[in-house]
């Protein structure tokens, strides 16, 4: 009989020590909300969602203005229409992911498919942080060729007039632009580490060591 | 109808209440932790309770259920890691008398197991339990073979501990 053995004799007789809850007790708990890491990681992944497909929305009227006046809003509607479908692509992946968690599955599929969940919506962030990047860097390289005409348009729809020269003033205007840039995605970064950090460290040192059995 | 299941349901859970703490025993360091966890194993037994069909036993379900609760979907709070404070844990029985040094002993492997990280610790729990190799295998998802070549390596990693 090895060690584990006698702590299997006394394990069974460790009953007596638990905790007893009544009926009450546990009825009580049945009416609460749950706090599961599947409740926090969809909670996370729609706010994500909404999110990017906000700010999408969020051009101001005076942009879209200047754009069209430089020509771009043919190229933008396109982009748009693509963008929307790659979205609802997303989203339907994202629920039928969401779905097949199976809190009754084996300890390894619910894992598998608590991460893959999480990596649809990973790919929705980096898919709308790329496009979004490289329409920003498109979108000022085509400024940067057309800069007078940018500057004529925006001159005119400035109310006050700033007393700027050109040049000044489109120097300043693509360093505003690629800070604004950076920061969008410094705060995507720090986001994930947060999120990646705090939710699923443990679960994925889990899966690895699940893993590892397997090897 | 919604009655009869909640009925049907807190009876059969009180009645297998020993699983669930035996498991938040394992899986938890104070009382504090060890009721939020059995009150989250609870509400993932009910939310899963209406699609349990009854084809196996109520009990062999709820290993399932509440092993997945505390190793996957639980979240640790800050304040209980790292600290080893839990005072419940004694496998005196009143009625024995009592062996001193093997008291000692199942101390000693009790904190080793607890030392285990969640998967070898969920492997522990179902033989002590009882359960055999292929109900092991299945609850893990993981094949039967490789369920036993880890159980042996476990126990050499005990008995190392328990014999330096």
């Amino acid at each position: 009989m090895d060690e584990l053995d006698i702590l299997k004799k006394k394990w069974q007789q460790q009953e007596e020590t638990l905790p007893q809850l009544s009926y009450k007790d546990i009825y009580k708990m049945i009416l609460k909300k749950s706090s599961s890491i599947v409740k926090w990681i969809f909670y996370i992944s729609i706010a994500e969602i909404v999110l990017w497909t906000v700010l999408s929305f969020f051009v101001p009227e005076s942009s879209k203005q200047i754009n069209e006046k430089m020509g771009l809003d043919g190229v933008f509607l396109a982009f748009n229409i693509i963008n929307y479908l790659i979205f609802i692509g997303f989203i339907i992946l994202f629920y039928r992911n969401y779905i097949k968690i199976k809190v009754t599955d084996s300890i390894k599929e619910l894992m598998q498919n608590i991460i893959k969940t999480r990596k649809t919506v990973k790919y929705f962030v980096i898919y709308s942080v790329s496009t979004s990047a490289l329409l920003l860097i498109g979108t000022n390289i085509y400024y940067y060729f057309n800069q007078h005409q940018l500057f004529t348009l925006i001159d005119k729809y400035l109310q006050q007039n700033p007393n700027m020269t050109e040049e000044e003033f489109l120097q300043i205007f693509f360093i505003i632009q690629v800070v604004l840039g950076l920061i969008v995605i410094g705060i995507m970064l720090l986001f994930y580490r947060i999120v990646y950090g705090i939710l699923l460290r443990r679960l994925h040192n889990n899966y690895k060591e699940l893993e590892k059995i397997e090897m | 109808m919604n009655k009869e299941l909640e009925h049907s349901f807190v009876t059969q859970l009180q009645e297998n209440q020993n699983i669930v703490h035996k498991i938040c025993r394992l899986y938890t360091n104070d009382s504090d932790s060890h009721n939020d966890l059995f009150q989250e194993i609870t509400i993932q037994l009910w939310k899963a309770f209406p699609k349990f069909r009854g084809d196996s036993k109520f009990s062999t379900w709820m290993y399932r259920v509440a092993l997945n609760t505390a190793i996957t979907l639980y979240r640790k709070s800050k304040r209980t890691i790292n600290t080893q404070d839990y005072e419940g844990v004694s496998f005196k029985i009143a009625s024995e008398p009592y062996d001193d040094t093997e008291e000692k002993q199942l101390k000693l492997m009790y904190s080793a197991v607890k030392d285990l990280n969640d998967i070898d610790k969920a492997l522990v729990f179902l033989y002590l339990e009882d359960k055999n190799y292929r109900e092991i295998s299945e609850t893990l998802g993981i094949t039967e073979v490789n369920a036993r070549v880890k159980m042996n390596r476990i126990k050499e990693k005990l008995r190392t501990v328990l014999n330096p």
